[in-house]
């Protein structure tokens, strides 16, 4: 029995009846169309699985302090940890430790009546466990931070869908968190404060170099927000908090850098509105060292309940509510920072980041900034060491 | 914690050649079994598309030549066909009925000689893939004295089926290396990408280009691998179908694919395309590395240049 | 306030409709740790634990942090 004849298949090709024309019915990419026809090919490289393989254990210190002018600092060591685990080739187990140590002066307004210093440790804890499915993963987590005057415990759950090309990932987080506060001055005793938070987010890969993230978040909580250590201060007993970031990030292959953008909105019920930009560029150097240069820039507008210094003319606010934490006053912030990084051989890394940050009533943008306080000053270390196994 | 698991590499012979396998997996047991069905695999479509075999799908096909047609089953369908899409996206160029030029054109006799006119013509005319008669369950060559040979595309062929194999069994670190034509899998363990030399087209022993690869494929077609030289002038085993004749415009042609069996065949449809060849890689969006004649580099690849 | 955040998502929406997300075999530079938007977990945690005690914003980064006793 004879085959058909192929020329009884198909129309003949443009190209076969003319051998010696240029390849103008060359369509881009048609030699792989055709490949892919092949049985059991897999372009690509694995790793549009999405569960990691490899397990990392990192260690980091950093050494912060702040100041402001005339007044003694504030000092912060910590030490943390933070681990991973891949348990299996769809289970992932996460954790950290940490162990804040804080000694020295709190800013000027921040005194207790006192004017005592503060000596104060914490320590904290998290737990979280990934499991994947295919088109979609979910994690549970937890955590304790203790102090001596406050412990909070929370748990969370997320869902990460992943589309069918891998390029979009949906991300939906609940969570909650229970506080319990017991400053050492007794001013409350086991006051409770509990907080929901549901975040919705996408995070796009929009070509070979970019790729997008953005989230929207929504906190809402009740309970006790008063600073006890300050004298005559009285805030509301909820708050919601709605933020929307978003971040960006774009390699380019001619200069091995990345540039990385972020913004974030934030709008409080305490009245605050923030905007805060931050932009980076990771610099690949030869031998596996990188360097990145980042600055930042925050600003904020002051809460309704906030009060002016001189403290306590100009009180009370609204409904009895006032604070001179500066914390809630309008300024505007700038972070100035830079990390040099180093990757070693069989999985070893080492990184060492160094951040200046200034905050100043008058570098509000968007309004006037809090009239009366001092600039206020920050620097911190941080040094890393990590290995993937 | 798992102990640190070693970089599984094998080392073995196939298609008349040594191949390598380079695999990583933090389970050590999971990356042997990897490489056991990948390699066996790569043996599999040696015995069954190699012309030295007798009892290969290929020889048998040619064994029937003129005469009645021979069944095929899908995955020779499927190699058809794609050798079919080679043919017309070269103009015709690349044909794997094209191995009977070997007949006429000793590499290995010494002195080397050119072949006489009328036995090139009488050859050329048993190169026709257009008029060979097949589909997705047979095939017939209707001369007596065609071939086929799956010589251009069966490397790596079997270089995308060895990493589609060690992917399947959950590896994500590796590369293949079946002499030359190399498949990445994933990148090195710590993440980096993998470092691929080019072979030097006239330095034995050298590379002109280190490429790095943490996924994709890359060939490389050349003029060094089977040769002779006449009155300085190179003779290869690259021979244009229509004039029976080996081309001259490139030493060699790399291209970087996702896939090996488009790298390879991309780098095969360069070196026949000779100057024309820009104009088609182009078009496929192909990273290529081009050695011309003269030994200059071409191409975008030409930034990974040694020295 | 409001209206310009609807503004500032169309425009993202918008942004997406150019965009050529890449093949599998295309996505090694999404890889590289620079182009993660968390590689270093502890470093991005020290931050926003910085930043969180010394302005009013927290969060907009992921549930579940944890609180600290900054107020």
């Amino acid at each position: 029995m004879a085959a058909t004849s192929r020329k009884a298949l198909r129309e003949p090709r443009a190209s076969a009846a003319n051998p010696n024309a240029p390849n103008g019915s060359t369509p881009a990419g048609a030699l792989l169309a055709a490949a892919l026809a092949l049985p059991g090919m897999l372009p690509g490289n694995a790793g549009a699985q999405a569960a990691p393989d490899q397990g990392v254990i990192q260690l980091q210190y950093l050494n912060y302090r702040d100041w402001q002018p005339g007044q003694a600092r504030m000092k912060v060591e910590t030490p943390s940890l933070y681990a991973l685990y891949p348990v299996s080739d769809t289970l992932v187990v996460e954790g950290g430790l940490t162990y804040d140590a804080v000694t020295g002066a709190s800013p000027y307004y921040y005194n207790t009546l006192s004017g005592a210093s503060i000596g104060d440790y914490r320590t904290a804890g998290d737990v979280k466990v990934t499991k994947y499915f295919g088109a979609y993963a979910v994690s549970v987590s937890g955590v304790i931070s203790s102090e001596q005057d406050y412990l909070s415990r929370g748990g969370a759950i997320a869902v990460q869908l992943f589309s069918d090309d891998r390029n979009r990932t949906w991300t939906f987080q609940a969570g909650g968190s229970a506080d319990l506060i017991n400053p050492v001055n007794d001013v409350v005793v086991n006051a409770k404060r509990d907080t929901l938070e549901f975040m919705i987010g996408v995070t796009q890969n929009l070509s070979p170099t970019q790729i997008i993230q953005s989230n929207v978040t929504y906190s809402t909580g009740h309970g006790y927000y008063s600073d006890p250590y300050k004298s005559l201060d009285q805030r509301p007993n909820h708050r919601n908090v709605t933020a929307w970031l978003t971040r960006y990030n774009q390699y380019f292959t001619a200069y091995d850098g990345t540039m990385k953008l972020g913004y974030r909105l934030l709008f409080d019920s305490f009245g605050s509105v923030s905007n805060m930009l931050d932009a980076a560029w990771v610099q690949g150097l030869p031998m596996g060292w990188s360097i990145a240069p980042a600055l930042r820039y925050y600003t904020q507008s002051a809460a309704k309940f906030y009060v002016n210094p001189p403290f306590p003319s100009g009180y009370p606010g609204e409904e009895g509510l006032y604070t001179a934490d500066t914390r809630l006053a309008a300024f505007g912030a700038w972070t100035g920072g830079v990390t040099i990084a180093k990757v070693f051989e069989r999985g070893w890394s080492m990184s060492l980041r160094a951040d200046f940050y200034r905050q100043q009533p008058n570098w509000r943008v968007g309004g006037s900034g809090s009239p009366g306080i001092e600039s206020f000053s920050a620097r911190w270390l941080e040094v890393g060491v990590a290995k993937t196994f | 914690m798992p102990p640190e698991a070693p970089l599984l590499r094998t080392t073995f012979r196939a298609m008349a050649a040594e191949n390598d396998l380079q695999l990583w997996s933090p389970d050590a047991s999971r990356a042997q079994r990897a490489s056991d069905a990948a390699i066996a695999d790569v043996q599999r479509i040696e015995a069954k598309y190699s012309r030295y075999l007798a009892d290969s799908v290929t020889s048998r096909i040619n064994q029937a030549a003129g005469g009645s047609a021979v069944a095929i089953d899908s995955e020779t369908a499927a190699l058809l066909r794609f050798a079919d899409h080679c043919f017309d996206l070269s103009g015709g160029l690349f044909d794997i009925t094209s191995g009977v030029l070997r007949r006429v054109w000793d590499f290995k006799a010494r002195p080397p000689t050119l072949p006489d006119d009328a036995a090139l013509e009488a050859t050329t005319r048993l190169v026709d893939w257009a008029g060979v008669e097949w589909d997705g369950h047979s095939i017939r060559l209707p001369r007596r004295g065609m071939e086929i040979d799956f010589g251009g595309i069966g490397k790596e062929y079997a270089a995308d089926r060895a990493a589609a194999i060690c992917i399947e069994h959950g590896i994500r670190h590796g590369l293949v290396n079946l002499a030359g034509d190399v498949r990445v899998l994933g990148p090195q363990p710590e993440g980096t990408p993998w470092r691929i030399g080019i072979v030097h087209p006239r330095r034995p022993g050298a590379t002109i280009a280190g490429l790095e690869l943490a996924a994709g494929a890359v060939a490389t077609s050349g003029d060094y691998e089977r040769f002779f030289e006449l009155d300085g002038r190179r003779y290869c085993h690259i021979l244009n179908p229509r004039t029976g004749r080996p081309v001259a415009h490139w030493q060699s042609v790399s291209i970087i694919a996702p896939l090996c069996i488009v790298a390879g065949s991309c780098a095969t449809i360069a070196m026949l395309h000779e100057g024309n060849a820009r104009e088609f890689l182009d078009a496929q969006q192909v990273e290529w590395l081009g050695v011309a004649a003269d030994g200059k580099l071409h191409g975008p690849a030409a930034r990974f240049a040694a020295g | 306030m409001r209206s310009s955040l609807l503004l500032a998502c169309a425009l993202a929406l918008g942004g997406c409709a150019t965009m050529s997300p890449p093949q599998p075999w295309e996505r090694g530079d999404l890889a590289k740790p620079s182009m993660q938007f968390d590689a270093d977990k502890l470093e991005a945690r020290t931050q926003q634990h910085i930043y969180a005690s010394k302005e009013v914003t927290t969060g907009g980064y992921g549930v579940g942090g944890g609180g600290c006793g900054c107020n």
